[in-house]
């Protein structure tokens, strides 16, 4: 199962992949920087979110893009690319999942205390579920 | 034609940025005032290892480390959710 792309091809799918992949690395500095500066939970958040969708799907879909450009792996490059682009998807369903149910218990435990709270709707509806 | 060299010497550059945001992290691991605050950044330090560890399997020619990165997902998910089942379980 050797594929070889041609050559000008192969240069833009490199050069995709390198960019997604800075993009990666800066999103990450940015979003460990915002968790180490934001003065909440609930606020770091929102640096969380930047830190795990943008620096771990883009990349991983950007490293694909690579060894699949690169042919660097052999026989072995197309399962490569396909199984990073299956872990950047299975990231990209979980994540919010993980984020949202912990949220969810931060709140009802209310040990950091939700500070910039404007309107708090499961409070005016009544506990919520 | 863009040579492997050029590459490589690309991907190390990378990887030191993310080694930086790999130490931010672990500062907040370690100074969270809270249980969640640990946790998600916990959690962000596993999904960006998960990346790392394929930048690495390009970089050393290796392609059995991503397999690692899928398991690693897997991993923080249920961390997560461990986690919050155990604070909402403490509350009753």
């Amino acid at each position: 199962m050797e594929i070889n792309i041609p050559s000008p091809i192969s240069d833009v799918v490199l050069l995709i992949g390198m960019v997604l992949v800075s993009i990666g690395a800066v999103c990450d500095l940015l979003a460990s920087i915002g968790l180490l500066r934001f003065r909440n939970f609930f606020l770091r958040m929102h640096a969380a979110t930047v830190g795990i969708i943008g620096g771990a799907v883009v990349p991983l879909i950007g490293v694909g893009l690579i060894a699949l450009s690169l042919n660097a792996f052999g026989s072995f490059t197309l399962p490569f690319t396909l199984l990073s682009i299956a872990t950047a998807s299975f990231i990209m369903v979980v994540a919010p999942i993980a984020t949202h149910a912990l949220a969810n218990a931060a709140y009802r435990a209310s040990t950091p205390k939700p500070e910039p709270l404007i309107y708090d709707a499961i409070k005016e509806e009544g506990g919520g579920s | 034609m863009i040579p492997q060299s050029l590459v490589d010497i690309y991907l190390m550059i990378i990887s030191s940025v993310f080694l930086l945001a790999f130490t931010l992290y672990t500062i907040r691991v370690f100074k969270g005032p809270t249980i969640p605050d640990m946790v998600i950044a916990i959690d962000c330090l596993s999904f960006d290892l998960a990346v790392f560890l394929g930048l690495l399997s390009v970089l050393y020619r290796t392609p059995f480390l991503i397999t690692g990165a899928l398991l690693l997902a897997l991993w923080a998910f249920l961390f997560d959710l461990f986690i919050a089942k155990y604070i909402l379980k403490k509350l009753r």
